[in-house]
């Protein structure tokens, strides 16, 4: 089951920074303008069934086994298709927007890229 | 003598929360309480509208100036929006209680940014 599809359609300014540190921030293409420049911004519009541990995340052909899921994560991405995803490998979110996925390698963050979340 | 139509709130960090704490003053010009949050504007920054007088506002259905934001509400739980207000010279209020991390961390200060807030910890002044 596919839970959240979206393309990638803008990349902020300053969201190599985040890159630096594995780190993505992916909002709805509705966000404000000063969130815009540290986001990744996409199309999708709706979350089919709650994001969990196991799941996995897709960038175009790349793959990443989500690990942890902070308390808000869910929420964020089902309101502003925002979700913040950690490259780190951790089975502990660090903080509650936190989703963690496995510490693999990004593929080039570029518009016209696939996001996807499946489950399993 | 139009100083009276706005009055100030003291916001204090809830339990864990972190910072503060934050004396938010709108005034002429700068009254807006920035709601950048899911699903509408949110009881908080209603709740701080009311008290003080300014103009709620949702950030993600209009867009407004830095310079007219008395304050902006979030509820990030995370590193995006904690950082981009303070950043932009804007106080921020975290419902969250969260400490500062993340690549914008340099940015959030005691005196921009308190976290861990709901209706209790705002406190209307008196003058």
């Amino acid at each position: 089951m596919i839970k959240y599809q979206a393309t990638i359609t803008a990349i902020g300014p300053y969201v190599a920074e985040f890159i630096d540190h594995s780190i993505l921030v992916l909002f709805g293409d509705q966000a404000p303008e000063e969130l815009a420049e540290f986001a990744i911004l996409h199309d999708g519009k709706e979350l089919k069934g709650s994001l969990s541990v196991g799941d996995t995340v897709y960038l175009g052909e790349s793959s990443y086994s989500v690990l942890a899921v902070g308390d808000v994560a869910n929420d964020n991405l089902k309101n502003l298709g925002h979700v913040i995803i950690r490259f780190n490998g951790e089975t502990e979110p660090e903080m509650p927007g936190d989703v963690c996925v496995q510490k693999k390698p990004l593929p080039e963050i570029e518009p016209g890229l696939e996001f996807r979340i499946e489950e399993g | 003598m139009t100083d009276k139509k706005y009055k100030r709130v003291r916001v204090t960090a809830g339990n864990r929360g972190w910072g503060g704490p934050l004396i938010i003053a709108p005034e002429e010009g700068k009254d807006l309480i920035y709601s950048v949050t899911g699903g509408g504007i949110h009881p908080l920054a209603q709740h701080i509208a009311d008290l003080t007088g300014g103009t709620a506002f949702d950030g993600f259905k209009s867009k407004a100036g830095f310079d007219e934001i008395a304050v902006a509400v979030i509820d990030c739980g995370g590193t995006a929006r904690v950082g981009v207000y303070p950043m932009k010279g804007v106080l921020t209020v975290e419902i969250h209680a969260i400490k500062p991390s993340g690549p914008l961390f340099r940015f959030i200060k005691e005196t921009n940014f308190v976290s861990g807030v709901g209706i209790e910890q705002v406190e209307l002044l008196e003058d």
